[in-house]
């Protein structure tokens, strides 16, 4: 039991791991000045500003080229769009504060349902625990081609 | 015409209302009296939608501008083919569509077995009914298709120009096919808690339909991110929009159903999960259409007239109380029989699938409702967009694309580890010579290319892993006495066993789907130049050269500019692409028409960005690598579902020898 138990947390602690190994470099995504910020159109297309065609995107897209050229950084052009349009210019939620909340909470959801997937195997393994180890046989490389491929069509009649 | 069919509509409501009532009646007083007068109902509620369907399509085939509807979807220049299709491009055609669907499904269910599963019919048609009532409540007293204007305009509004696309045929019926389907398991999921049969009768009666609806749902995603491929003009197919979410999330949690099922239907466990699963899928259709519907959310596919949020969020309301009230109170006849022997089996994989299936679907979930908590905690409007899914759910999505090519291979029961080494030492192998392959090959600086690295290394251990079991299948079936050769015994392994085999043509789908996004993802490159007639610019090993721009007089309020661009490789001509800007009286935008040329590596994706009066035009032009395996992806999850629904005359014969044997099979585990 401990080691499945040991099993499904390695299991979730690797998706977790691999997240915040995603989240880690949200820098590099934010780096993308374009993938940060969603276009601010008069028809509210709703979309990244990377993705958008209109023709407010293109002159958006000019006025942060020179803005760039200037010397401000993608931070202080963040910033300067975050303080005219507020946080809704932002492509996803900041991670600070209540915002925070908004890429923890999937994660929290996960393990909270792998600990309790865990602890409902534990109960019902307690519950129905068998005397003895239903073990599965080696497999007998001398079985015949013709008897293990009875088996083979048996158990696909049992797993179907 | 209009007259009959506004008052099909309330024909339908009253019959509606009759046939919920005497079905109820009939089952709770034992009246067979009122139980066969109940048996009339489905047909006619159904006969007064298709009246009331067809008259409003009259409208649209014949301009009659006095329908506020037809008015406002149409005019005089629309072509037939999207006339037909205006029917559902605004709310009000949309929700009549919706009880059409409805209102067929419930009578082939009623065909199929009207005359057998007695204990559970009279309760699916009452509860079916109940939905099909709060439509036609719906479309007769607050959202009215007949709705009239009393000076009739000479012409109508038109249909939005991003809707004039052959994909508006097929998407959103596809798209409802698939929502609408998930009513019929639901149903019967709601019959067996109120009448107490809770025995895996419902399942095995809905199973089929539950693969429908996944089946369409599914079809429907993808044939919507074609849509936006093709048409918007980004270069993208997927933008996780507050709508494409609400499509995604029923299909992420049927997934799930679809997959504890199995393990109802050989241990006789998971009873409430299963149940509260189809429920929960059920609900995710109507949070859709909530969605979609109440204008809460900003979307792009929001309906002009959102004003139905309330009454959705009602139903919503109203339906999840039900549910979590019936699960409650039926909680000791919902308990298994089985108990769960190890975690290494095929069981605990299957639970861990529901797990990140779930998690995926709560991690979209949480982000289409984020922007409304944090307006109501914060008071701040916050946007949730594409780079908060992604990085949320590629992690949890390729631990989901292990468990495909783990979860079937892993034995039922109890895996022992010899076991395992037997079944996955191959399929690690070719992972392993993937992953070094990939190495030198692709390159890996960015967070996004060592996910799409990941990617590739699991689709390709995946694979493997699937094609083992067709090649162990179809080698012993070789060995019997009366075996074929390789081909016909693949053939008939298949045939034999098509749930199991055509669910692993699903997964060789699925895999496919999976290397597409992540190639197309990473590797896409974009340039975008303005140039004169005759110029070139090079993007990869390609030339683009900007050719001519003509424009074309298409219809009298219909203009097409079009750019030829050709696309040179080493000096040859590869294509010449044809991409066009559509000018709509009256549409204060343009419509981009892309132009794209798809190979199995990449696609070559042309944007008439801009043109000016000198004949200069901007140009945008995409290399999307790998996005038709998406395509080829879904048409082998089509063919596989169509493996997996085929009509299986020892599917029956199967099942009672399965339910026979199950006692002794599973006996010893229990002692």
């Amino acid at each position: 039991m401990k080691n499945q138990n040991r099993l499904l947390t390695i299991l979730l602690a690797l998706v977790l791991v691999i997240g915040l190994a995603g989240n880690a470099q949200a820098a590099a995504v934010l780096a993308d000045l374009e993938n940060a910020l969603m276009c601010k159109c008069d028809d509210k297309c709703g979309k990244v500003l990377l993705n958008c065609t209109c023709s407010t995107s293109d002159k958006t897209r000019a006025e942060f080229s020179k803005m760039l050229d200037s010397g401000l950084t993608v931070d202080q052009i963040i910033q300067m769009q975050v303080e005219k349009h507020g946080e809704t210019i932002l492509s996803s939620p900041s991670k600070s504060g209540f915002n925070l909340t908004a890429w923890a909470m999937p994660f929290v959801a996960l393990l909270a349902g792998g600990f309790g997937l865990s602890k409902i195997v534990e109960a019902w393994k307690k519950k129905g625990a068998p005397e003895e180890q239903a073990t599965e046989p080696e497999e007998d490389e001398s079985i015949p081609s013709k008897y293990s491929s009875r088996i083979q069509e048996e158990l696909d009649n049992i797993e179907s | 015409m209009n007259d009959i069919g506004e008052f099909a509509l309330l024909v339908a409501l009253a019959t509606a209302l009759y046939g919920c009532v005497s079905y109820i009646m009939a089952v709770r007083g034992n009246r067979i009296d009122l139980y066969l007068s109940a048996d009339k109902t489905p047909v006619i509620v159904w006969v007064c939608v298709v009246i009331s369907s067809a008259a409003l399509w009259k409208g649209f085939i014949t301009n009659d501008f006095s329908l506020q509807y037809v008015w406002a979807y149409s005019n005089k220049e629309l072509d037939t083919f999207y006339k037909l299709a205006s029917f559902w491009g605004g709310q009000k055609g949309s929700l009549l569509f919706w009880t059409l669907i409805l209102t067929t499904y419930m009578c082939v269910v009623y065909f199929q077995n009207r005359k057998k599963n007695i204990r559970l019919m009279p309760y699916a048609m009452a509860v079916m009914f109940v939905i099909i009532i709060f439509f036609l409540c719906l479309l007769n007293f607050s959202t009215n298709p007949f709705e009239r204007i009393p000076l009739p305009p000479e012409d109508g509004r038109g249909l939005n120009p991003l809707l004039q696309n052959y994909w508006m045929v097929i998407h959103p019926p596809t798209l409802y096919l698939g929502y609408v389907g998930f009513t019929v398991p639901f149903a019967f999921a709601m019959a067996a808690l109120i009448s107490k049969n809770l025995d895996d009768g419902w399942i095995r009666l809905t199973r089929k339909w539950t693969l429908l609806a996944w089946f369409f749902l599914c079809m429907g995603n993808l044939f919507g991110a074609s849509w936006a491929y093709v048409e918007l003009g980004w270069g993208g197919y997927w933008a996780w929009d507050p709508v494409e979410n609400a499509a995604f999330m029923p299909l992420l949690v049927a997934t799930a159903f679809l997959h504890s099922i199995q393990i109802q239907e050989k241990k006789d466990m998971m009873k409430v999960w299963n149940m509260s699963l189809v429920l929960l899928t059920f609900v995710m259709t109507i949070f859709g259409t909530f969605i979609t519907r109440s204008g809460l959310i900003q979307s792009v596919h929001t309906f002009d007239e959102a004003t139905l949020g309330y009454y959705f969020l009602a139903f919503l309301g109203v339906i999840i109380v039900i549910c979590t009230v019936l699960i409650i109170t039926r909680l000791p006849l919902l308990k298994s029989k089985n108990e769960l022997d190890s975690l290494l089996s095929r069981e605990a994989s299957f639970l861990i699938n529901n797990l990140l299936l779930l998690g995926i679907g709560f991690a979209t979930f949480w982000g289409t409702i984020f922007p409304i908590i944090s307006e109501a905690v914060r008071g701040v409007k916050i946007t949730v967009g594409p780079p908060f899914y992604n990085q949320v759910n590629v992690p949890i999505g390729l631990a989901l694309l292990a468990l495909i090519g783990i979860g079937p291979v892993i034995a039922w029961r109890r895996a022992t580890w010899a076991n395992l080494r037997k079944n996955f030492q191959v399929p690690v192998i070719v992972g392993l010579v993937t992953a070094a392959v990939l190495f030198s090959i692709v390159p890996l600086t960015g967070r996004s290319e060592i996910f799409t690295y990941m990617t590739f290394i699991l689709c390709a251990f995946v694979m493997a892993c699937i094609l083992r079991e067709f090649l162990n299948g179809a080698r012993a079936r070789m060995g019997l006495e009366d075996g074929g050769n390789f081909v016909s015994e693949l053939g008939t392994l298949t045939w034999r066993n098509k749930r199991r085999y055509g669910g692993y043509v699903v997964h060789i789908g699925m895999v496919l789907i999976f290397a597409g996004i992540a190639g197309s993802q990473s590797y896409s490159v974009h340039e975008q130049k303005h140039l004169k007639m005759g110029e070139s610019f090079k993007l990869r090993d390609y030339t683009i050269t900007y050719e001519k721009l003509t424009a074309v007089e298409a219809t009298s309020v219909k203009t097409r500019v079009i750019a030829e661009v050709g696309v040179f490789k080493d000096s040859k001509r590869v294509w010449t692409g044809r991409p066009e800007k559509e000018f709509y009286k009256g549409q204060n935008q343009p419509v981009s028409e892309v132009d794209v040329l798809s190979t199995i590596v990449e696609d070559i994706y042309i944007i008439l960005a801009d043109f000016n009066e000198d004949e200069s035009a901007t140009l945008k032009v995409y290399l999307n690598p790998m996005v038709s395996w998406l395509w080829t992806g879904g048409w082998v999850i089509a063919f596989g579902t169509m493996i997996c629904m085929w009509p299986d005359r020892l599917e029956q014969r199967r099942r009672l020898d399965r339910m026979k044997k199950q006692e002794a099979i599973f006996a010893p585990a229990q002692e």
